[in-house]
């Protein structure tokens, strides 16, 4: 079992982690920025730009504290 | 040379249904009985035997409990072992699902997204539901990082709001895409072993064998992360912006 202090697995474990942290919020972002277009308002494409882009800043800004919490 | 993506696919044993709801069984369905009686039977025959000096079994079952309690400890602080009963289960099922799927022949649950996200959807609900009962309304200033000035508002309310959102995504993701990734390069290395000429063919087995030992790895660094972040997120429900928190 690798324990939690062991650096190698931590850091295995980090580097696994902000990846896919990097990608969720963007598709999220995307996504409401889509379903908003299509659905909501007829406000074709802004909607999904304007989604893409807080879902990139998002993005950033959770791998940024999911790297802090283990410095 | 079979599909790669072959061990993937789910055939139903015969048809089931109850109310017009297809409940037919499956290897996915089998298998987590399996994991459930093996993680179960592991565990209550280590909790048998309470001696002062620990069996085989009992001292695995005192490094898991003693690994899970660290963990807890580490992110949310004492009132987090109320949640020990539920995190141990998680990772248990998490990681006795990773590691039999590893055995040939046998199926990997977690490799189904509509499992992972299962999973990941109830975490987040019962995070949402933890910070509403403990905080009421002001939970919902968890979607304004402390110290935002004003005119930022408008700004950092959405971008925090997919930050939440992708929480559960990001959790369904990676516990589906690592377990399915691993196990389609495994296939497709055997597939090579199987199809090249003897002379060639032991560099993708050997790379076989190479790999399924990283894929144990990764079957516990998975485990370990769904439920290290399970145990964030409840956490940073608890505990608003780190309020009455302990040390990091």
């Amino acid at each position: 079992m690798p324990p939690s202090t062991d650096p190698f697995y931590a850091g295995l474990g980090q580097a696994v982690r902000i990846g896919t942290e990097l990608l969720a919020a963007l598709i999220v972002g995307g996504g409401l920025g889509w379903l908003a277009d299509t659905y909501l308002f007829a406000s074709a494409p802004w909607g999904l730009v304007t989604g893409l882009a807080l879902g990139a800043v998002s993005g950033v800004l959770n791998a940024y504290r999911a790297a802090q919490r283990w410095k | 040379m079979d599909n790669p993506l072959h061990p993937f696919e789910l055939h139903p044993f015969g048809q089931l249904s109850l109310f017009g709801l297809d409940i037919s069984l499956n290897q996915a369905v089998i298998m987590m009985w399996v994991v459930v009686a093996v993680v179960a039977g592991l565990l209550i025959v280590a909790g048998t035997s309470k001696r002062l000096v620990p069996t085989k079994f009992q001292s695995l079952a005192e490094l898991l409990v003693d690994f899970i309690r660290g963990m807890i400890l580490e992110t949310m602080g004492k009132d987090g072992m109320r949640f020990f009963p539920f995190l141990a289960t998680l990772f248990l099922f998490i990681l006795f699902c990773n590691l039999l799927g590893l055995i040939p022949g046998l199926y990997t649950v977690t490799s189904q997204i509509v499992v992972t996200a299962a999973f990941a959807l109830f975490v987040y609900g019962m995070s949402v539901v933890v910070g509403l009962a403990r905080h009421g309304v002001k939970f919902l200033g968890i979607l304004i990082p402390p110290g935002t000035p004003l005119w930022l508002l408008p700004l950092m309310m959405p971008i925090e709001l997919i930050s939440q959102l992708a929480r559960p995504l990001s959790l369904a993701v990676r516990l589906f895409a690592n377990m399915t990734a691993g196990h389609t390069v495994l296939a497709v290395l055997f597939g090579m072993a199987l199809s090249l000429p003897l002379l060639i063919a032991w560099l993708p087995f050997a790379f076989t064998i190479a790999i399924n030992g990283l894929e144990v790895i990764i079957a516990f660094i998975q485990a370990y992360i769904f439920t290290i972040l399970t145990c964030v997120y409840l956490g940073d429900a608890m505990h608003l912006h780190g309020q009455d928190e302990h040390a990091h």
